[in-house]
């Protein structure tokens, strides 16, 4: 495992001891690989998120109401409820940007793997680093390349002894851009497409080697052929990375997602596989938004 | 404006049930023709049967096609999409009922016009005839109401016709050596085996009711293992 530079002694300790790589499972003489998400948060390479009693606040308001839920390594978890709902606020708390905005708070705990990240001593930044984020618009710097794009990251956590051209490039592979823009990585960024730009989005945040990686509604800005590159992507990041995406397309969800929670007036309303909560959802509350009967 | 979130939707899926519903109908004025035709030998009302199920071949084929574009363009999921589900099994339910109504009725001309009809027998197939109705009645209304124990007693209806069918099947063997009346007797077997899966039918139509309303599937009764 990498050793995580700003988190604590202890806090390292506690990662270390977390599941091998599920590549030494499959080479293990007897032992299968096998395809499925259940096995692959046993042994993977990804990281488990626990929330425990969370509570999110605007000022006075509570727009988060002990919500506890756990976001298994390996799988993409989504987040679905119709507008105001709490799914993005609660998106933002577990990397702690909530707590960016003006008068808003968290109470209660998230881990990652065994580690509260609202813990004392825990560096905020060092939580972004290892719990990165994708948001809605793609927001690629505009004064960049695309090469310098990817490299930004990097940069700006101040990520030392790597060999950048090398890192790049397994990013933008890894976001399934490589072959589209090896020739013109010194062109700007914002030259791409939409579709494009948003993968770009995607290669810059997994070039820190996060563990988790959080979606807010990546295609929603997308054309439909972009929207499908970026699920396919979605459905290679997670062999790496844990995924929590929030989304306003059930279809998505149900095309994207191991499991799905539905959410709704700051509530955890239920959290199940996703089949389930498509086909025999066991709220009325989520039978009826899935249906779209209210939302 | 809709009175609420996708009406279309709804009173698309609704008018399908109803359909099916509609197609169960045309099964048990199908079967009342077939009761009717093997009590007075009536090949007229029998060809009629048979005529007739390009009614519900047609029903079967409207609705199926109906799921398809619902599937294709609305999407339906959760308990909707139970529906769907359960519907597309129902209506094939229904349409091989019609078939079981067209295989009696050409048995029928075949019996000639005065049958050696042996009373024993007759009486059991009338009476099976009359299960057959009366479940295929109780599966309709079963699924209507989303009655899961109303469903479930299928299955008690249906063990009746099943003693009555292995009844005419051991009556037929021993009905004597005459030629004409053994081959009667045989050709009530296959009547016999045609209601008895029409109730099997029924059942399998209640069992679509536990579906649609549990969300899961079973079945009523296990007849590659039977019980005791």
């Amino acid at each position: 495992m990498r050793p995580h530079p700003t988190f604590t002694r202890e806090q390292e300790q506690q990662m270390s001891s977390m599941p091998s790589d599920r590549r030494d499972v499959a080479a293990a003489p007897g032992t299968a690989a096998a395809p499925d998400a259940t096995v692959a948060t046993q042994a993977g390479t990804g990281h488990s998120m626990t929330v425990r009693g969370l509570d999110a606040y605007y000022g006075d308001d509570k727009a988060i109401k002990n919500v506890s839920i756990e976001y298994r390594a390996n799988q993409v978890t989504a987040m679905i409820g119709p507008s105001g709902c709490g799914k993005s606020t609660l998106l933002r708390c577990l990397n702690r940007m909530h707590e960016e905005i003006p008068m808003a708070r968290a109470e209660g705990s998230v881990l990652l793997d065994d580690t509260d990240i609202y813990g004392a001593g825990v560096d905020v930044v060092s939580v972004r680093q290892a719990i990165g984020m994708v948001f809605q618009k793609p927001n690629p710097f505009p004064t960049m390349s695309v090469f310098d794009n990817v490299a930004a990251g990097l940069k700006l956590n101040g990520v030392k002894g790597v060999d950048m051209k090398e890192r790049v490039e397994k990013s933008l592979r890894g976001a399934g851009l490589w072959e589209e823009v090896k020739d013109r990585l010194s062109s700007p960024g914002i030259g791409l497409s939409g579709g494009q730009q948003q993968r770009l989005c995607i290669a810059r945040t997994i070039a820190v080697e996060p563990r988790v990686v959080l979606m807010d509604e990546p295609c929603s800005a997308l054309d439909p052929i972009a929207t499908l590159k970026v699920e396919d992507l979605i459905h290679e990041l997670k062999q790496e990375y844990t995924i929590v995406i929030v989304t306003h397309n059930m279809q998505q969800a149900a095309r994207l997602a191991d499991t799905t929670a539905f959410f709704l007036l700051g509530e955890k309303i239920e959290h199940a596989p996703t089949a389930q909560i498509f086909s025999n959802p066991t709220d009325s509350r989520t039978e009826q938004y899935v249906t779209g009967k209210f939302g | 404006m809709p009175e609420r979130p996708r009406q279309h939707f709804v009173d698309q899926l609704a008018e399908l049930e109803e359909r099916t519903m509609g197609g169960i109908d045309l099964v048990v004025m199908q079967l009342d023709r077939v009761l009717e035709a093997l009590t007075h030998q009536d090949v007229e009302l029998a060809a009629l049967v048979v005529a007739d199920d390009d009614r519900l071949d047609g029903r079967y084929l409207e609705v199926h096609q109906g799921i398809l574009s619902l599937l294709a363009l609305q999407a339906p999921v959760a308990g909707d999409l139970r529906i769907v589900a359960a519907l597309l099994h129902v209506i094939k339910h229904m349409e091989r009922m019609g078939d079981q109504c067209v295989n009696i009725c050409k048995l029928i001309p075949l019996l000639g016009h005065e049958p050696p009809v042996q009373p024993a027998i007759m009486e059991r197939i009338m009476s099976m005839g009359r299960s057959a109705r009366d479940e295929t009645v109780l599966s309709r209304r079963a699924f209507e109401e989303r009655d899961v124990g109303l469903a479930e007693d299928l299955v008690r209806q249906d063990r009746e016709i099943n003693r009555l069918n292995r009844e005419i099947f051991q009556l037929a063997i021993e009905c004597g050596t005459d030629a004409d009346v053994r081959e009667w007797g045989m050709t009530m077997v296959m009547v016999a085996r045609a209601l008895e899966r029409i109730g099997d039918n029924a059942v399998d139509i209640g069992e679509q009711t536990a579906f649609v309303v549990t969300g899961l599937f079973r079945e009523f009764s296990d007849s590659s293992h039977p019980a005791g």
